[in-house]
């Protein structure tokens, strides 16, 4: 049967791929061996698919039409979505593959599980939810994808205790199912930050270091326990954490922090972690 | 307020549409059934007052910059320092 074999979470901000050198070097140097080091663990694992997991922010949808949650099952996905967006981010226009069998399974799953996803089978453009990490992770883009997404753009989105249970969901499919027998799970998104607000470019460091330690615990308690309001204080941004806890979810471990950098030249706190799957004390 | 976020959405995904907005916004305002003081922040892409308003601010943005408005001026301009 399929099994879950890593389970990361990564920042996504642009200026990861688009402008890089904007951020001190000793900084960025941090962050860029966190994603080489992710990068060797996944060529490592040799996943049959990824099951990638963030926001996206009204590439696709919009406030006629806004899931809580959305899966597709789609063979391929554009990225970025337009080339004005590629040329932002510094990265080539694509189709990168997806893993459809297991994005309908997915699918059924959740719906036989009681989740109610909105179904996505062909049409969801990626932004820099998963073009950047995944320029990092799989800059050939071979990788096939399961693609999930939260809402974390308008509030309110999925409560954070829903989100793990969500996670948790994700984790009995992939064992429910033959298709794909190693896959790994990633979250991209976070941690704070402010976009097209009136505070952009500040960082919560608190805030960050507070949500990193929640997800080093093997006991999700702490990290289920944020109300909004205890989010908003690290920007609108920081919803985007719904796609960590999901991926903790997943992972059913507490997760190591590959890098933590303050970047406000990027924008946000970037992080980069991995969860203890597979790791027997 | 749907009406307006409907209309920043718009402009973002279609650049026709964001040429139109550019060339004659009250034209646009209009087709969109968009009136009062929304009609006028809109029309005059007052991103402040839009600010204020309680437009989703990744809509604000997104088509703040499609319409050309650079990344720094739009927090200039939201920050009220122009």
């Amino acid at each position: 049967m399929g099994q879950i074999v890593g389970v990361f979470a990564t920042a996504h901000s642009p200026g990861l791929t688009g402008f890089p050198e904007r951020t001190d070097a000793a900084q960025r140097e941090r962050v860029m061996a966190a994603f080489h080091d992710v990068r060797q663990r996944l060529v490592a694992l040799e996943p049959d698919a990824v099951v990638a997991v963030s926001v996206e922010h009204f590439t696709n949808f919009s406030l006629a039409n806004l899931p809580a949650f959305a899966i597709g099952t789609a063979p391929d996905y554009l990225g970025p979505v337009t080339p004005e967006m590629g040329e932002f981010l510094n990265i080539t226009q694509r189709r990168y593959p997806g893993a459809a069998a297991l994005g309908e399974h997915l699918y059924r799953f959740a719906i036989e599980s009681e989740f109610d996803p909105a179904l996505v089978s062909g049409d969801l453009d990626f932004d820099e939810n998963f073009c950047v990490p995944l320029e990092l992770l799989d800059p050939g883009g071979r990788l096939p994808l399961v693609p999930i997404i939260v809402n974390g753009v308008n509030h309110p989105g999925p409560t954070v205790r829903r989100c793990l249970a969500f996670g948790r969901m994700i984790r009995a499919a992939v064992e429910a199912q033959r298709d794909s027998s190693r896959v790994v799970v990633l979250g991209t998104g976070g941690l704070s930050h402010w976009v097209g607000m009136r505070e952009a470019g500040r960082i919560n460091e608190a805030f960050d270091r507070d949500f990193l330690r929640r997800m080093q615990s093997d006991d999700p308690t702490e990290l289920v326990a944020y109300r909004q309001d205890e989010i908003d204080v690290a920007g609108n941004g920081a919803d985007e954490i719904r796609a960590w806890i999901i991926a903790a979810g997943a992972a059913g471990t507490g997760f190591d922090t590959l890098a933590y950098e303050p970047t406000p030249a990027w924008l946000t706190g970037t992080a980069v972690a991995a969860a203890r799957v597979g790791k027997t004390d | 307020m749907y009406t307006v976020q409907k209309l920043l959405w718009d402009i973002r995904r279609n650049p026709m549409l964001a040429q139109r907005f550019h060339d004659d916004p009250d034209a646009v305002v209009d087709d969109y059934g968009i009136t009062g003081d929304e009609r006028d922040a809109m029309r005059t892409l007052d991103l402040g007052r839009l600010y204020e308003a309680g437009v989703n601010p990744y809509l604000l943005y997104f088509c703040a910059l499609q319409l050309g408005v650079p990344r720094q001026e739009y927090y200039e301009r939201i920050r009220g320092e122009r």
